[in-house]
């Protein structure tokens, strides 16, 4: 019975290390330990051992069940895991992806977010104001003078009441201080106007990004370190920059910011920005307006500064033609969304 | 405007380089477009004469051309040019010259004839930019000497000059400006023979009747003058800056503008009945101006007019009748200062602005005003010869608009940010006088300087911007419902990006047109008054329009799908006025055939998805009435149950006919944004296992799916959690299911929050829910 035992174990387990197959091994499961299988047969000659040899052999037995068992559960292990190896094995991890529907922002977006960015991380808030204006927010409140040209039928568009589609972003700033009390120090992207005919490089209506920052004893030097600080942030540490004086009605002084950049407008002076310290001559139409003098020359200075975002993108990006910008082809727009 | 170095260099030392000029120029904030090289760089080019000429044999539009380079032998030359006579005398390039724009000259044949040299327009040598024509040479030019000869080598600045400034409209300014700048003696201004002036008032030569419009006149007549060509230092002078030479009168009138800044204008004397007359423009009166046009007038035109008739208008324009034509002998020579809001009024109303306009309309220097005069007489007596009159007839008085100006030296350092110690000299060094204290006395070209602003820019400009330092400083600021605005449209966009929406742009104004491109009635658009272009001229009361267009090129540009959002402000009559919405459009596929997945195109649900996943809230859609734009249109309604805008099919024709090849779906939300955000709180997680039970059934056809979560609703089953429709099947020919009915399978979820659900609690739910479904809507279940 011991042998019996014993080379029942041993061809168990040689048979079961040699099958190849689910179906295999489960045949040797019945074969074993069904309940016909070789070792029921076995334990049902238990009646012929003798008393004293029962405990022993009995014991033995159930050690033969238990290895085979165990052979038949790590084969199957072992098979299993053979079998998800070799089905990994035929992937073709070549094959394309599963194409999803890929979108992006547009290209006019995505500057106006790296501006805005940039100058929060400064501290400017952001404003708002409508795009059809009056006059006086547009013109007037900005010292500008009653016949200028720009306030022209031929240059600015016009609503049968009198007012207009805002020509600059500037009206924010008038907006901002008649409705808040010094400090302020906030940014308002927006649509602006002009009654431009649209060409390659032009469009009558494009976006800017104004700035306004009025606080007690704010000075040039404000000015110079904060659009300087912007515009390396914006364009990066290699880009040079320059103020050039030049005449707005609404600052003074005033300044043209350039910028220059390797690689950019082959690497000549282009006009990024117009800058300068808010003429008094605003500080006291807002005052007139709001009915007190929060905003008084003598204790306020500020700095205000409008970049236009179309021609920029255009340099930056070199487009040929700024009306890419508005036909939304989506392969172009596709360029973008990186 | 354009500047001549030589002409400055007649005023002023100046050594520097072209480079350091316009450096200088560039940082005052004039600005420097354009630096040109004139004269230089003629070698091999002579002074000839054509002796004779006869048109080419082969060529109706060329002659061929005998010409005298000085030596003893003529040369026959092959031309283009028309404008010439036998005896002018003309440029040649010898065969070896290199012309302005690169051409090698050499002896060649033109259609068969032998020229062997070429003559010049004066574009070609670089002298002007006139193309048209030959440069014809004064009469004194002598044969065979080098052209530089003549026209010596020349700088042409190209300068923008902002409005503020009208003091650099002239070579004295630029002058005055570039010593102030580089720290150069002043300018000297040009030397006038000194006449005994006897400066008369003579109400029967010159009244003013209109002091407002025109304070100081003055009239100075010259008798026997010749009008002829100009003499070609004079022609060459005015052509160098762009101007074309007229005669030798009107160009001496343009030289003194260009130098002094101060119009001029002469009138024939013999045409003038009476005296001079300034005074306000009669209703209706008219005037044929000298570029060809006639004016109507109005009583806020200031004319200068005879005792007859008007002659000019005032600082804008002289009258074609009374100006000097080649026939004149005696000139008045009228030098005057006109208040420029009169002249710009009157400009900007007639649509007309001249070199005089120009100027007058920004401010000219009421002290210049005689000087000019009495240069342009001397340049008439030297070009044109004549008499002078003894005196000048004067009106009014000249302006005196020089003022004295304070500046506080610490309110300039504080402005700047620097300190600036030589403030004072720097002043001084623009002919500012120092007035004691901290006062100024401005000169009288300077009347852009009125304020302690003013005086502080003009510190700032000479101490140069480079000077001031950089500083960055800045008071904290709080946040504003913009900043939140901003945020929520920024979120909004890249969920929508990441939804595979691509973002488009579209412009505010839009045509008639786009009116019929909407999902919604917009009665009352907003509409300019000055349109510049009449597919330009609405304010845009939808988005959809512009996306639709945007759809359109790109299915013309060969795209199948279009997947593109647009989130902009859209305008109506009504307020609020201006408001921001969200449009979506999308056609073709919203997911590609592929080797793991077919192609499935967007339908109305995938928009429906879309506003779900962008805004994270469920909008319910409820049919209205269609749209000749699109025949399906459904409100989108909140959860609170606003109306927040509409989502819609488009008219399969006009899908064709932007070239979509599938259906066009169109959505439109109003967005209400920069709202204080609710206090977002915590929900605790789900702890115990739901049991899931599934519920199919037939419909009716006509059996909305809102009425099956309705009637699931109305059961008030605390333990449903959720219901998902996980199949919807419809047989039209009847065999699977009858035709008039539709299956619809729905999973429930239950769930209990604080224990474990028995699956026979869950069955009581489910078979209650079931038994609603069929007690409300006469459903038949599926088991």
């Amino acid at each position: 019975m011991d042998k019996d035992l014993q080379r029942l174990q041993e061809t168990a387990l040689g048979e079961i290390q040699q099958a190849h197959s689910k179906i295999a091994l489960e045949n040797l499961r019945v074969k074993f330990l069904g309940k016909a299988g070789a070792i029921s047969q076995l334990s049902e000659n238990m009646r012929n051992v003798p008393k004293e040899d029962r405990p022993r052999i009995g014991k033995l037995l159930n050690e033969v069940r238990n290895a085979v068992a165990v052979a038949l559960d790590g084969r199957l292990v072992a098979l299993e895991s053979e079998g998800e190896a070799k089905n990994l094995s035929d992937v073709d991890e070549t094959l394309p992806g599963t194409p999803f529907r890929v979108g992006g922002m547009h290209p006019l977006t995505l500057l106006q977010e790296r501006a805005v960015q940039i100058l929060r991380r400064l501290g400017f808030a952001l404003a708002d104001g409508p795009d059809i204006e009056t006059e006086w927010h547009c013109f007037d409140a900005l010292n500008t003078p009653a016949n200028h040209p720009a306030r022209n039928d031929s240059d600015t568009f016009y609503l049968p009441d009198g007012r207009l589609l805002r020509t600059h972003t500037s009206t924010v700033q008038i907006r901002t201080m008649v409705a808040n009390e010094p400090p302020v120090r906030v940014i308002g992207p927006g649509a602006a106007y002009r009654r431009d005919e649209t060409d390659a490089t032009h469009l009558n209506q494009f976006n800017q990004l104004e700035g306004l920052y009025v606080d007690r004893n704010v000075s040039v030097a404000d000015l110079k370190g904060t659009l300087e600080y912007f515009v390396r942030e914006l364009l990066g540490q290699e880009v040079e920059t320059r103020l050039r004086p030049h005449f707005f009605p609404f600052t003074e002084p005033s300044f043209e910011l350039d910028i220059r950049l390797p690689g950019i407008q082959e690497g000549k002076w282009m006009e990024l920005l117009g800058c300068g310290m808010v003429n008094p001559a605003v500080f006291e139409a807002v005052n007139l307006r709001r009915s007190d003098s929060a905003y008084d020359p003598e204790n306020w200075t500020g700095f205000a500064f409008g970049m236009g975002l179309e021609r920029l993108a255009m340099s930056l990006f070199g487009l040929p033609d700024i009306r890419l910008l508005i036909e939304n082809d989506q392969r172009f727009l596709a360029q973008f969304a990186t | 405007m354009k500047l001549s170095l030589n002409w400055l260099k007649g005023f002023l030392f100046v050594q520097h380089s072209v480079a350091e000029i316009v450096e200088a120029l560039t940082f005052a904030g004039v600005e420097v477009e354009g630096v040109e090289q004139r004269g230089a760089d003629l070698d091999k080019v002579i002074v000839a004469q054509i002796e004779s000429f006869e048109p080419h044999p082969n060529a109706d539009r060329l002659s061929v051309c005998r010409v005298n380079d000085g030596s003893s032998l003529s040369r026959q030359i092959v031309c283009g040019a028309k404008n010439f006579r036998t005896g002018d005398k003309v440029a040649l390039a010898l065969p070896g010259a290199v012309l302005s724009d690169g051409v090698k000259i050499k002896v060649s044949k033109l259609r068969g004839v032998e020229s062997e040299g070429m003559l010049c327009s004066p574009k070609e040598l670089n002298l002007a930019d006139d193309a048209a024509g030959l440069l014809i040479l004064p009469a004194d030019a002598v044969l065979g000497s080098p052209l530089s000869e003549l026209f010596p080598p020349d700088t042409i600045f190209e300068v923008e000059v902002t409005p503020n400034r009208p003091d650099l409209l002239s070579h004295v300014g630029i002058a005055r400006e570039l010593a102030a700048l580089l720290d150069l003696p002043r300018p000297k201004l040009p030397q006038v023979v000194a006449r005994p002036e006897s400066a008369r008032e003579d109400s029967d030569v010159v009244r003013i009747e209109a002091p407002q419009g025109c304070p100081f006149y003055s009239a100075r007549l010259l008798r026997g003058a010749r009008v002829e060509p100009s003499p070609g230092w004079l022609r060459q002078r005015l052509e160098a800056l762009g101007l074309r030479s007229i005669n030798n009168v009107v160009d001496v009138t343009n030289y003194v503008l260009l130098e002094l800044g101060q119009p001029l204008h002469v009138f024939d004397a013999a045409k003038i009945r009476g005296g001079i007359v300034v005074r306000s423009a009669k209703s209706g009166e008219e005037l044929l101006a000298l570029d060809g046009k006639d004016y109507e007038l109005e009583p806020d035109d200031i004319v200068i007019a005879d005792h007859e008739r008007v002659l000019a208008i005032a600082g804008v324009m002289g009258g074609e009748r009374s100006g000097v034509a080649a026939t004149t002998t005696d000139l008045l020579l009228e030098a005057a200062y006109f208040n420029p809001g009169f002249i710009r009024r009157t400009s900007r109303r007639l649509g007309l602005i001249s070199d005089s306009s120009f100027r007058f309309e920004r401010g000219v220097d009421p002290e210049a005003v005689l000087l000019a005069s009495a240069r342009a007489i001397d340049l008439f007596l030297q070009v044109a010869g004549g008499k002078v009159d003894e005196s000048i007839v004067i009106g009014g008085s000249v302006p005196n608009l020089t003022g004295v100006v304070e500046m506080r030296p610490e309110r300039c350092n504080m402005v700047l940010g620097m300190e600036v110690p030589d403030s004072a000299k720097l002043l001084t060094r623009l002919e500012l006088k120092h007035a004691g204290g901290n006062r100024w006395e401005i000169p009288s070209f300077r009347q852009d300087l009125v304020r302690e602003i003013d005086l502080i820019e003009e510190v700032c400009r000479m101490a140069g911007i480079q000077r001031v330092p950089s500083r960055i400083y800045g008071s904290a600021t709080r946040s504003s419902a913009a900043d939140r605005a901003h945020d929520e449209l920024m979120q909004l966009r890249q969920r929508l990006v990441g939804l595979g929406l691509f973002e488009a742009r579209t412009l505010t104004l839009v045509d008639e047109h786009s009116l019929d491109l909407l999902v919604e009635a917009r009665p009352d658009p907003s509409k300019l008054r000055n349109p510049l272009v009449e597919d330009q001229q609405i304010l845009r009361p939808s988005l959809i329009p512009g996306l639709v267009r945007a759809a359109e090129r790109n299915f013309n540009r060969g795209l199948s799908s279009v997947a593109i959002f647009e989130i902009g402000r859209i305008f109506r009559a009504l307020a609020p006025e201006e408001y921001m919405c969200l449009s979506i459009l999308l056609s073709g596929e919203r997911q590609g055939k592929s080797w793991n997945q077919d192609a499935e195109p967007f339908d109305l649900f995938d928009l429906k998805g879309m506003l779900k996943a962008a805004f994270r809230k469920e909008f319910a859609l409820a049919r209205v009435q269609p749209t000749s734009f699109a025949p399906l249109v459904c409100n989108v309604i909140d959860e609170a149950g606003s109306m927040v805008g509409k989502v819609g099919q488009v008219r399969p024709g006009l899908s064709k006919e932007i070239g979509a090849r599938g259906p066009v779906f169109v959505a439109e939300l109003n967005l209400r944004i920069g709202e204080t955000p609710k206090g977002f709180r915590y929900k605790p997680l789900d702890r115990f296992p739901a049991v899931v039970r599934d519920v199919a059934f037939l419909a009716d056809r006509e059996l909305k799916y809102q009425a099956v979560v309705d009637a699931f609703a109305s059961a008030n089953e605390p333990l449903l959690a959720d219901v998902r429709l996980f199949d919807l099947f419809v047989d039209p020919s009847g065999e699977k299911v009858p035709a008039q009915k539709k299956s619809m399978a729905c999973s429930l979820t239950y769930r209990a929050s604080d224990r474990t659900l028995t699956q026979e609690e869950a069955n009581v739910a489910h078979g209650r829910l079931k038994s609603q479904l069929v007690e409300r809507l006469g459903v038949t279940l599926r088991e």
